[in-house]
């Protein structure tokens, strides 16, 4: 984790941005992985726009079980539906309910890890109780139960897995805020008399901002991933919402006969895991002040 | 050597280590040897992806136990292949002229698997036993017009009914109706099966396997097998991967791919329609709905054939409420045989709503493969009429519950059937029925057809009124019935007498031989 | 010594863990019941909606679900501290039984899946680290990159249906034996499932090897040492592998809370009667005492492998132990 008495500045300054995506663009790792991020929300976006070739719900079993071809490049389903439309509805589907549940986590996590660290006392351990209680729990266990409680639909489980991962942005935010309490310039900002909370946003906030991006490209993959598991167990996105796990788990059954319906939702899904993860990665390695100066 | 090196030769060794583990898996046999002669003798096993919920008969209705409990139990009455009702327990049954004093004769010689003689003392506890609401029974209703029980004598059993009840002999051949010893409780059966059936309990490992072995006491031919192990193997396409690896001989699906999938060189399997049904239940006590010709409108807007095509793959057919093939219900006895959107407009202006209507309807996900899709379809296609679907996709659990409390304009279900038509829908369409709330619909009309099916023993003449009850429920567009649907029963091909039946029953264990 | 390892904060952490666990009870508790649908419906299906309101009262008595929440939960909690988990009406087993019989499945399974992750990701991690940036470390950036991404559904499935239908390898479609039962059908079951969840978790293991060698490499005491002419091997193993075992120790516990929830597909795809699969049941028939029961156990066990873990720490490092 980063050394926050390493960091000099007591706010981000422009020029250091720049330089820190500089870095990015510059790590091979980054790089890719924001190409590949990127592709995908196009993608995202072409499907929610609906200027998908073909309408991912619309079933046509004349035409079921074709192979890849010009008119449907990912080939057609059991269902006679265009394989390559429902891959991407997936993905879109996909990034919405991890972005919904990554932001909710992030908002929540970091708020309460803010809190906990800076004002100690009850509302620390009342948070470090909660996160605790949380944490013993296996975290698909989890989601799988908290998606059961309510009507199942994006918004529903979005929030499940929210629930899942807020322990780990309290963790990682409580930890660097403890040490940032005891620096200089913000125990100067106590004693000119600038309220906790104003201390909190304007001088801790914004130095663990560089642990919560990283964070937050984790979580995405994870909650992709967790996304996916639940639908493959049948307890994810209800259909007829097509879902990269569920759309798996639908070519199990085919996958002898038909192993396009499985090699591109199971391809694209592996693609958007990678693509967050070497995100992830560049992200960590450019916003490392250890590593500026180098490469 | 260094230590990445050295790491790498172990990585080696432990990979060379796997292949071994793998060759021997590969090379190990899959299953007991078979005796060389004969066909009796044998293992067989049954994939199936969960085990039995219970091991009570009279609380049983999830199908893993049905299938399991009906070669441990008997039942006085059984049904044949073609669901002809037969003498089970008892040898034979007389009705008297006015119908309203049923006698049992019992077999002689029968004995449970605890050594001890059946008779009519347990014939007796049974029946009174489910009749009573203490014991929570599910077929409880099946002895509603019966009023006493007697034990006679030692193998006779006289029933007093308060009205003639036809349906009873076939309603006394389902599990829920299993001839329990005066001597056993509900908690000892549930640990230790005590039945006159083919098979006996020979191990359970909870959720993994139930094995049964031959009952060697049984009063009818001895099985063939000498025991069969239901497997439990969660995932559907693990039991297509265990029976092409030979380690499953038998296997029930309800998906066509999956039963595609498996179909090989060394399995078989065989097609069998089934007497349970999906519909478009409609509720006519709310809202719109009440209104005969708004659900007219909603049966003329729909083709039920292109429903069965796209959500099923065509793989069943289109079927009116009755499907019991003694009973069939002609699918085309409708207002609207054919999709007609016109006649459609016609009944929903004849409502007064022309501008259409919103029906909420409730989607079980999960609990079987074509839920969600036919609901797609339906919503399509009334959209056509200005009739719109609001879907509801439920997870099981929260379905159920909506649909007990009959909490629903319309629901898209999957329904059992029974090889009786009074068993299969007295208890819905009749206002005295206890799932009339669900159902949504009754009529007097109705009430005196069902209560006529009843009294009248001549088998035409039930036919006869059975035909009108189905007419009377198409005409008045009660629900919206889709079609019925295949099993596939996939068999090894060593495995021989397996006698598939429409009611999904595996009682035809019985016969089944393994070479 | 014994004081010197425990010491107060030990204790303190022993009690923060009963805390949690209570916590981790009434949190399960109440979510189950907020889940629709009850016992009685998941039994009957639909047949329910044919009960009579006193046959379904004769079935809420005998459920237990007649009683008031708070009853329930004190006297489940009261039953567990006698060792009476509960009773599961499906398996006609007691809860205690079925735990015991599916925990040992999850245990072991785990082992070897860290097993194998350890095999996979610390030759990986050090091999990148021995030239980084170098097409070696690529390749290890590569393979790791993979078992991080490829969820474990997609390749269990994959793996069981081309070897299957190709190969007609597929131990697990015969009955589970426990490995003292039959050894080698254990081994062979054990074998895909254990690959497939190594594999996921080799990624992390080998990514903290490769940054711990990384830095440990470049420290002081390590130039030192070289320059002293300590042997390579005894260099790389000893003083390097030795200090960067910490990351490691701490990266490996945290894996097993992931290995004992993310278990619960592969013991669905490979049918292996664990403990996530026992717990998937329990919430899909609402049998909430097998659940509760079943979910604190777990908790209980990761709550243990975290103070061991943190007890590790304390003899491994030196530096931590004067803490």
């Amino acid at each position: 984790m980063t050394d926050i008495s390493q960091s000099p500045a007591l706010a981000p300054g422009g020029g250091r941005t720049m330089e820190r995506v500089r870095l990015l663009l510059r790590s091979r790792s980054g790089l890719t992985g924001l190409i590949i991020s990127f592709l995908l929300a196009v993608l995202s976006l072409v499907s929610a726009f609906g200027l998908l070739p073909f309408d991912p719900l619309a079933q046509d079993p004349p035409s079921r079980l074709q192979p890849p071809s010009g008119v449907h490049w990912f080939g057609t389903d059991q269902f006679g539906r265009d394989v390559f439309s429902r891959v991407a509805a997936g993905v879109a589907n996909s990034a919405l309910i991890s972005v919904v549940a990554v932001a909710f986590a992030t908002v929540v996590g970091t708020v309460c890890g803010l809190i906990a660290g800076f004002y100690r006392g009850i509302s620390d351990g009342a948070i470090t109780a909660v996160t605790n209680v949380l944490f013993a729990f296996p975290p698909l266990l989890l989601a799988l139960s908290l998606a059961s409680v309510f009507e199942r639909n994006w918004f529903t489980i979005a929030v499940a897995i929210a629930i899942v991962y807020v322990p780990i942005f309290i963790r990682v935010t409580r930890g660097p805020v403890l040490s940032l309490r005891e620096v200089e310039y913000v125990k100067a900002a106590k004693s000119t008399g600038q309220s906790r909370m104003a201390t909190m946003f304007r001088h801790v906030l914004p130095n663990i901002t560089s642990i919560i991006i990283v964070q937050v490209t984790l979580s995405l993959s994870w909650a992709v991933l967790t996304e996916a598991s639940l639908s493959f167990l049948g307890l994810g996105t209800p259909p007829p919402a097509p879902s990269l796990g569920s759309m798996i788990f639908e070519a199990r059954t085919l996958v002898t006969i038909a192993p396009w319906t499985m090699i591109a939702p199971g391809v694209i899904v592996v693609l958007l895991v990678v693509g967050l993860n070497l995100l992830g990665d560049g992200l960590r390695d450019s916003l490392d002040p250890r590593n500026r100066g180098k490469r | 050597m260094s230590t990445a090196r050295r790491a790498s030769f172990g990585a080696l060794t432990a990979t060379g280590v796997a292949l071994a583990l793998v060759i021997t898996g590969c090379s190990a046999p899959a299953s007991d040897p078979k005796p060389a002669e004969g066909a009796a003798g044998g293992d067989l096993v049954i994939g199936v992806t969960s085990d039995p919920d219970t091991l009570f008969p009279w609380k049983a209705t999830q199908f893993q136990a049905v299938n399991v409990l009906q070669n441990l139990y008997g039942t006085l009455t059984e049904f044949d292949e073609e669901l002809n009702v037969v003498p089970g327990l008892a040898e034979s049954w007389d009705v008297s002229d006015d119908g309203l004093t049923v006698t049992f004769h019992l077999r002689e010689g029968v004995t449970f698997a605890d050594g001890s003689t059946f008779g009519s003392e347990d014939v007796k506890y049974s029946l009174d036993a489910i009749a009573a609401e203490a014991t929570a029974a599910v077929a409880r209703s099946s002895l509603a017009s019966v009023t006493a029980v007697e034990a006679t004598d030692e193998n006779t059993v006289t029933l007093t009914l308060s009205a003639p009840d036809a349906a009873l002999p076939a309603n006394l051949a389902v599990i829920n109706m299993a001839m329990l010893s005066s001597d056993d409780t509900e908690e000892g059966l549930n640990t230790t099966p005590n039945g006159t059936g083919p098979f006996l309990l020979d191990s359970r490992k909870a959720s993994q396997s139930i094995t049964l072995a031959k009952n060697e006491d049984y009063w009818g031919d001895t099985a063939l097998l000498d025991t069969v192990e239901f497997r439990v193997i969660p995932d559907e396409s693990s039991i297509v991967s265990a029976m092409q690896s030979g380690n499953v001989q038998l296997a029930v699906f309800d998906d066509p791919l999956v039963a595609q999938t498996v179909e090989g060189a060394n399995v078989e399997v065989a097609t069998t329609p089934q007497l349970s049904y999906h519909a478009l239940q409609l509720n006519a006590t709310r809202g719109d709905l009440a209104d005969v010709n708004v659900r007219l409108a909603i049966q003329c807007a729909i083709d039920r054939q292109e429903v069965l095509d796209t959500a099923a793959l065509g793989e069943g057919e289109v079927t009116g409420p009755i499907t019991s093939p003694a009973y069939k219900s002609d699918p085309d006895a409708r207002p609207c045989p054919e999709r007609d959107l016109d006649k459609a407009a016609d009944y929903l202006k004849k409502a007064g709503k022309e501008d259409g209507v919103t029906i909420k309807t409730i989607v079980s996900q999960g609990e079987y493969a074509t839920s969600v899709n036919e609901a797609q379809n339906l919503k399509a296609q009334l959209a056509d009429a200005s009739i719109t679907l609001e879907l509801e996709v439920l997870e099981s659990g929260a379905f159920v519950d909506r649909w007990i409390a009959a909490d629903f304009d319309a629901a898209v279900a999957l329904n059992g059937g029974r090889p009786d038509p009074d068993g299969m829908y007295g208890r819905y369409f009749t206002s005295t029925g206890n799932l009339n709330k669900v159902a949504g619909y009754s009529s007097p009309e109705l009430d005196a057809l069902f209560a006529e099916g009843r009294q009248t023993a001549d088998p035409d003449k039930r036919k006869d009124i059975y035909a009108q009850v189905s007419e009377n429920l198409e005409d008045n567009a009660a629900w919206i019935w889709l079609f019925t649907s295949y099993t596939y029963t996939a068999t090894a091909s060593t495995v021989d007498g397996f006698v598939p039946m429409a009611n999904g029953s595996l009682q035809y264990l019985r016969t089944t031989s393994i070479k | 010594m014994f004081r010197q390892l425990l010491g107060n904060s030990v204790l303190r952490r022993i009690l923060a863990a009963f805390g949690t666990l209570l916590g981790v009870a009434i949190f399960v508790f109440l979510m189950l019941r907020a889940i629709p649908g009850d016992q009685i419906s998941s039994g009957l299906g639909t047949e329910a909606a044919a009960l009579t309101p006193a046959q379904r009262a004769a079935l809420e008595s005998y459920y237990g679900l007649d009683q008031p929440l708070f009853v329930q939960f004190f006297s489940w909690l009261g039953n567990i501290f006698t060792g009476n988990l509960g009773f599961s009406a499906r398996a006609q087993t007691s809860v205690l039984d079925l735990t015991a019989a599916a925990l040992p499945v999850t245990f072991e399974l785990a082992i070897f899946s860290i097993v194998i992750a350890l095999a996979i990701g610390i030759p990986l991690g050090m091999l990148s680290a021995s030239k980084p940036d170098s097409v070696r470390d690529g390749f290890g950036q590569v393979v790791g990159l993979a078992g991080l991404s490829i969820p474990a559904f997609l390749l269990g499935t994959a793996l069981l249906a081309i070897l299957a239908s190709s190969f007609g390898f597929n131990p697990n479609g015969q009955g589970y034996a426990t490995l003292f039962e039959n050894p080698l059908l254990n081994l062979q079951q054990m074998l895909l499932p254990s690959i497939v969840l190594g594999f996921g978790i080799a990624a992390p293991i080998m990514r903290t090897t490769r940054t711990a060698v990384l830095e440990i490499r470049s420290n002081d005491f390590i130039r030192t040492a070289k320059a002293k002419g300590v042997p390579p091997r005894r260099l790389q193993v000893r003083h390097v592998l030795g200090n960067a075992l910490v990351p490691i120790v701490t990266m490996t516990g945290l894996q097993f809370g992931y290995l004992l929830g993310g278990a619960v597909v592969v013991e669905q795809i490979f049918s292996l009667p664990g403990i996530g699969r026992q717990v998937l049941l329990g919430i899909q028939q609402k049998e909430y005492a097998l659940v509760q029961s079943t979910v604190l156990v777990i908790a209980l066990a990761f709550v243990i492998v975290n103070l061991l873990t943190d007890l590790l720490y304390r003899v491994i490092d030196p530096r931590v132990r004067a803490a």
